[in-house]
């Protein structure tokens, strides 16, 4: 006659298996720190066999950023901020950043510091290579110099219109410096600041500016009131595409700012 | 690719993209024909920099040597051209004792001397003094060998004094 097993009898003859439990339903894994995705649960038992592979083949797109990507755009900013065309010719002059530029620049740099757009930790350590370290501090000095030349390509260049807005900004970066910023804040502040100045500048006071003419007599008989304007606010005549110019500069400035990360290093 | 390669890279991008700005600012082209042009200059007076540094820099002997025809076919304007082209960065005394004496000659007048070209040469004199006080010339086409000799020409021609209505002044002779 045979035995009957109960099922509870069955469970403990089992063996032992040793091992993680795979979930049927799709989970979150963390590639990198910055990088979250939905991969299914075999995805995830294929990549946790293998930790070796992961470990020699790191993503580079996070380095290529950080490294490549970044420091392009922040030295197309340097250059393109102090680039203007003259009227009528569309000769190029670049403008050099005056001191107050670089001052802006540097209260900015702290600002991103305070406001956690940039962890100093995270880019600086006595244990990373020192090649890192020199990699990182040259992505920020890009940072700086596009900075300084994003407030000289926002602010006037000179006579009235440049104090005023120098002013200005100074007050509103002063501000900021002592108020409470979280990252997203900060961007969204930065973008209306930079916004507002870029309206003012070569939207209105652009088109106070009196075109360029023959002579005085004749600029002062075509456009009385914008040679009016052109001479009391000391405006400087400059071609359109100017305009044009100034405004990718501060398009490909944010989106930087944007893709900056807050430290390069991974967990 | 290895991350320290990528860095890497990044660091080689911006000092290269870093240097043409601050070359684009400091050399300020109008436009982008300019641009080459800025570039060859740029390059040109790096390498005699670099030349004077290591000590290898000499005068161009070519262009010496055809500013020295010109000088001797009286052609002042163009040998000095040549000149200040064999020599640019203006350290060889030879060469500068003939672009100051070619403007002695051009300026010189047995009426009167042309003063605007006197003082330009005073100038370079001044200039050649201060390069090489004890220099002295061996072209025996020059009647002034020294530079003493030739400032104090340009300071006689320059200064106004009675002696310049002698009627006699017009017999004299360019050095």
């Amino acid at each position: 006659m045979s035995k009957v097993q109960s099922p509870e009898s069955k469970v403990e003859e089992l063996p032992v298996i040793d091992g993680e439990l795979v979930e049927v339903s799709p989970v979150e894994v963390d590639l990198d720190d910055e990088e979250k995705t939905v991969v299914s649960a075999k995805n995830k038992i294929a990549k946790t066999q293998n930790p070796k592979t992961k470990a020699q083949n790191p993503n580079p797109q996070p380095a290529i950023r950080n490294y490549l990507f970044l420091p392009f755009i922040f030295l197309t900013v340097t250059l393109l901020g102090g680039w203007r065309l003259s009227s009528p010719e569309n000769a190029f002059i670049f403008w050099r950043p005056a001191l107050f530029c670089l001052i802006s620049a540097a209260i900015l740099m702290v600002l991103f510091f305070r406001a956690g757009l940039i962890k100093f930790e995270g880019w600086f350590s006595e244990d990373f290579p020192t090649l890192q370290n020199v990699a990182n501090g040259a992505v920020l000095v890009t940072l700086f110099a596009a900075s300084a030349q994003i407030f000289n390509a926002l602010l006037p260049e000179q006579g009235l219109p440049f104090w005023v807005l120098a002013f200005c900004f100074f007050w509103t970066l002063w501000n900021n410096l002592f108020a409470d910023f979280d990252t997203k804040k900060l961007l969204k502040s930065l973008g209306a600041l930079f916004g507002l100045a870029f309206v003012v500048k070569y939207l209105i006071l652009a088109n106070l500016t009196a075109p360029a003419s023959e002579s005085w007599l004749q600029g002062i008989l075509q456009n009385p009131t914008k040679e009016a304007f052109t001479w009391a606010l000391d405006l400087p005549r400059f071609s359109g595409g100017t305009g044009y110019i100034q405004f990718f500069t501060v398009a490909f400035y944010l989106l930087g700012l944007f893709l900056l990360p807050v430290s390069p290093q991974k967990k | 690719m290895k991350e320290k390669y990528i860095q890497s890279l990044g660091i080689v991008l911006i000092i290269c993209y870093g240097f043409f700005i601050l070359w684009l600012y400091w050399a300020e082209p109008k436009n982008l024909v300019e641009v080459s042009t800025k570039a060859k200059e740029t390059i040109e007076n790096t390498t005699t920099k670099g030349q004077i540094i290591i000590g290898t820099y000499e005068v161009d002997a070519a262009k010496f040597g055809d500013g020295l025809k010109a000088f001797r076919a009286e052609n002042y304007v163009a040998a000095r051209s040549f000149f200040e082209n064999a020599d640019p960065e203006r350290r060889d005394a030879k060469t500068q004792f003939y672009i100051a004496y070619s403007f002695y000659r051009q300026g010189f007048g047995k009426l009167y001397n042309d003063d605007e070209l006197f003082k330009k040469g005073l100038e370079e004199t001044n200039r050649l003094l201060t390069l090489d006080k004890n220099f002295k010339a061996d072209d025996a086409d020059l009647k002034m060998k020294t530079p003493a000799e030739l400032k104090n020409e340009f300071e006689e021609g320059l200064r106004l004094t009675a002696e310049d209505f002698n009627p006699l002044k017009l017999t004299r002779e360019r050095k």
